[in-house]
């Protein structure tokens, strides 16, 4: 099988996923006891006015249609599997029940979806380029005072949970030492009218720069201890000798011939935790009460707001699983080793 | 290892270490710094809980009344009727010993007269705090009662009660703990008087006199917004946290190991669509999965388990499968199946010793993850509501600081100190472990 066979696998793979995922989330959302329960609720709002009523339970998909008497004839689970999965695919997740726009609308159209790409590129970008710095650092330097320093401490910071991590960040430089504010995007007098450009870019990087500051501290560590530990191994290969027998300088053998050859699992590795990166920052969204889809997330369970809770479960699970894609593609187009099996 | 040994001592002997309850009533004023910082700051300002003594009776004529009963904060007082009147002082005294005004000052005073000895003139009663040989404080502003019933001081002696202020005479921007109690030593007496006419009879019981002063330090690690002792939540966590971990990884590994062994040893079809689920499992981002999960079924401490248990096989099975793949292969089990032993006596026999050293490991990286895992739920407000863990106590502090000068760091360093430090003991036994069993890394050392 060529490369051709293996992406065709990999993507038939990625379509089995997501639809296994639509399925979750229709267990999760259509038959266990709890959201049917808040659908309840939400038409018992319109209380006393039964044509309210009806309108609503057709509109959520509770009836399918009112017999002569006015009763409830629930569609069957198959018709309601059917129109779940259409609405999936086409991004319909009908409305926030807080809010009463469509979530799509809530999504993106408030900007949440940016903020939280904004907060995850600069702390993935970060995390990955310092993690695999030192990373290499530490391997050229094993087992010297630097390496095991930067061991414990990246240890450290990994088992520091984000919101503890978020929390001490708060105490030091906000309340403490008050250089960065505790939380939100930008400053509420930006309401009123905003400053020129270059303040405004400059006041957003210090608004950023904690809750930036403690998703990196947490993945940084994971980063190093891979790279370390692919570039010990790559390290002792025969052509690294012989680079360094050429005279090559040291810089050169270690980021050229060594890091490039190491870099394989890095990068895998960087997709697969795109899952953790993401839990990660729905809880350091909620430490600064940063408003991002993490932030949103948590009210949403604060409202039991149900569209918004499946929305967010299905797109950062389409988000996962395309990381995953991408990174099987790369992956197997840039290790001429791979077998695709 | 010594960490690890803390936590469970810690934990079993939660009931010991404290005599509160993690959701019981307030023991102090709230967000109460530990004493202990009286230590870096020095004494000045900083004051500790309080209270005033058993009480005493001074009557101003000898034989004025008779006392049937007395303890330490009620007194029954019988008049006869042929004294000449007077009064009564009920006194409770208190020498002060902190350079700090205490930070809520919560009192009482309750006159019962019962309804078998009615009375035949009416009497009055007034209660004061004396700041002896500086000031009086006047507490109950003098009542005259004259038939039965139960009377208390109104307004309710309490600090944080609007109308006490008014009652004292001082302005709302002002705190009556420390406009009665000076932030210095000093000698304090509660008086209640009671003032009789001549010819007066009856029975006037006096109960629940008592003035109590929380102070603006508590105990090992402080207070929270509602005066709950955070010593008391953090040691009762470490239960639930551990109960927590080992439980849920327990579940896992238990699933893990079926899972695994089946795919390995079964191999084929079984192998292939046991294998696919993981696959696709492991793929499922996990935190929101549970947050989804929980929030829709519903926060209970046993479902949290269970879910985290739940999910957290799929790694854990991969590594079983490989390494029962590599098994299967080997001489030995070859030997035993030619000597006509059946797949459950090999898998038990024969298969499982094999695996056992790679059960430990997991189960001391999976319990650090399941503690996390669990704190963060709980830090999100998905945690049980009816107990407090260490990740409910984050959440707690994050949600009340949400104005930032609110942030204790009391309320925060002793939880979080706790997930990190149980998490790294787990972690570095997992090590350890592995150290001990993984045979390629023994070699190397």
């Amino acid at each position: 099988m060529g490369l051709r066979g293996y992406l065709v696998k990999r993507l038939l793979n990625t379509v089995v996923l997501v639809i296994f995922v639509i399925i979750l989330n229709f267990v999760i959302f259509e038959l266990l006891p709890g959201p049917n329960g808040a659908i309840a609720n939400l038409t018992g709002r319109a209380k006393g006015n039964p044509q309210a009523i009806h309108n609503l339970q057709l509109q959520l998909g509770l009836c399918q249609s009112f017999d002569s008497n006015g009763k409830c004839i629930p569609p069957s689970l198959w018709s309601k599997f059917f129109v779940y999965f259409q609405n999936m695919l086409t991004f319909n997740f009908g409305q926030s029940q807080q809010t009463g726009n469509s979530v799509l609308h809530d999504m993106i159209g408030t900007g949440r979806l940016w903020n939280t790409l904004e907060l995850l590129g600069t702390a993935t970008a970060i995390s990955l380029i310092v993690g695999i710095l030192l990373g290499v650092v530490v391997a050229a330097r094993r087992g010297g005072v630097f390496d095991s320093t930067m061991v414990t401490v990246s240890l450290t910071t990994f088992s520091l949970p984000t919101f503890f991590m978020g929390l001490l960040l708060i105490l030091v430089f906000a309340l403490y030492l008050p250089w960065f504010p505790s939380g939100g995007v930008t400053p509420s007098t930006w309401l009123l009218g905003t400053p020129p450009l270059l303040q405004q870019i400059l006041t957003r990087i210090r608004y950023l720069f904690l809750p930036a500051l403690t998703l990196t501290l947490f993945f940084y560590g994971g980063n190093l201890l891979l790279t370390r530990a692919t570039m010990g191994e790559a390290l002792t290969e025969d052509y690294i000798t012989t680079a360094r027998a050429k005279g090559l300088p040291e810089r050169t053998v270690l980021f050229k011939h060594a890091l490039r050859n190491a870099s394989l699992p890095i990068v895998t590795n960087a997709a697969l935790a795109f899952g953790g990166i993401l839990g990660g920052a729905i809880i350091t969204e909620t430490v600064f009460n940063w408003d991002g889809l993490g932030l949103w997330l948590y009210n949403a369970i604060y409202w039991h707001d149900f569209p918004v809770l499946q929305a967010m479960f299905y797109i950062i699970a389409l988000c996962v699983i395309g990381a995953n894609l991408v990174s099987d593609i790369v992956y197997g187009m840039i290790d001429p080793r791979i077998k695709y099996e | 290892m010594f960490l690890l040994l803390m936590f469970v001592v810690m934990a079993a002997a939660a009931p010991l270490l404290t005599p509160y309850r993690p959701t019981g009533n307030a023991v102090s004023a709230n967000y109460d710094p530990p004493t202990w910082i009286t230590l870096i700051n020095g004494p000045v300002g900083y004051s500790q809980n309080a209270q005033f003594s058993a009480l005493s009776v001074n009557m101003s004529s000898s034989g004025l009344a008779t006392i049937p009963t007395k303890t330490g904060n009620s007194v029954a007082l019988d008049f006869a009727g042929s004294s000449p009147g007077g009064t009564v002082q009920i006194t409770e005294t208190l020498s002060y010993p902190y350079q700090g005004s205490p930070k809520q000052i919560i009192g009482d005073a309750m006159i019962l007269i019962p309804g078998s000895g009615a009375l035949n003139k009416s009497f009055n009663v007034t209660a004061y705090v004396n700041r002896i040989g500086v000031s009086r404080f006047l507490f109950w502003s003098p009542t005259t009662i004259n038939k039965t019933g139960t009377y208390n001081p109104s307004p309710a002696i309490n600090s944080g009660n609007p109308a006490f202020n008014s009652q004292l005479g001082i302005g709302q921007q002002f705190s009556a703990a420390n406009y009665v109690f000076a932030a210095e030593k000093a000698n304090y007496q509660y008086v209640l008087t009671i003032s009789v006419p001549a010819g007066f009879s009856g029975r006037i019981n006096v109960s629940s006199f008592d003035l109590n002063l929380f102070g603006n330090t508590w105990g090992i690690f402080g207070t929270d917004d509602a005066g709950h002792d955070i010593f008391t939540q953090v040691v009762y966590g470490a239960r639930l946290s551990l109960e927590v971990g080992l439980v849920a990884t327990g579940i896992g590994i238990g699933l893990g190991l079926l899972i695994g062994l089946m795919a390995g040893y079964l191999g084929k079809i079984v192998d292939e669509v046991l294998m696919r689920t993981t696959d696709m499992l492991l793929v499922i981002p996990f935190l929101p999965l549970l947050i989804v999960l929980v929030a829709t079924i519903g926060p209970s401490l046993i479902y949290i388990i269970l879910l985290i248990g739940f999910f957290s096989w799929m790694g854990f099975a991969r590594v079983i499968r490989s390494q029962v793949l590599s098994l299967r292969e080997r001489p030995f089990i070859e030997a035993a199946k030619a000597s006509g032993a059946g797949t459950g006596y090999i898998t038990v026999r024969h298969i499982f010793p094999n695996i056992v050293s790679l059960t430990y490991v997991n189960l001391a990286l999976t319990v650090p993850a399941s503690i996390v895992t669990e704190a963060a739920l709980s830090f999100l407000g998905l945690g049980d509501p009816t107990v407090i863990t260490w990740g409910s106590m984050l959440g707690a502090a994050n949600s009340v600081g949400a104005t930032v000068s609110n942030l204790a760091w009391w309320w925060i360093l002793p939880p979080g100190l706790s997930i990190a430090l149980i998490s790294l003991a787990f972690i570095l036994l997992g090590y350890a472990m592995d150290e001990l069993f993984n045979p390629r890394l023994r070699r190397r050392r």
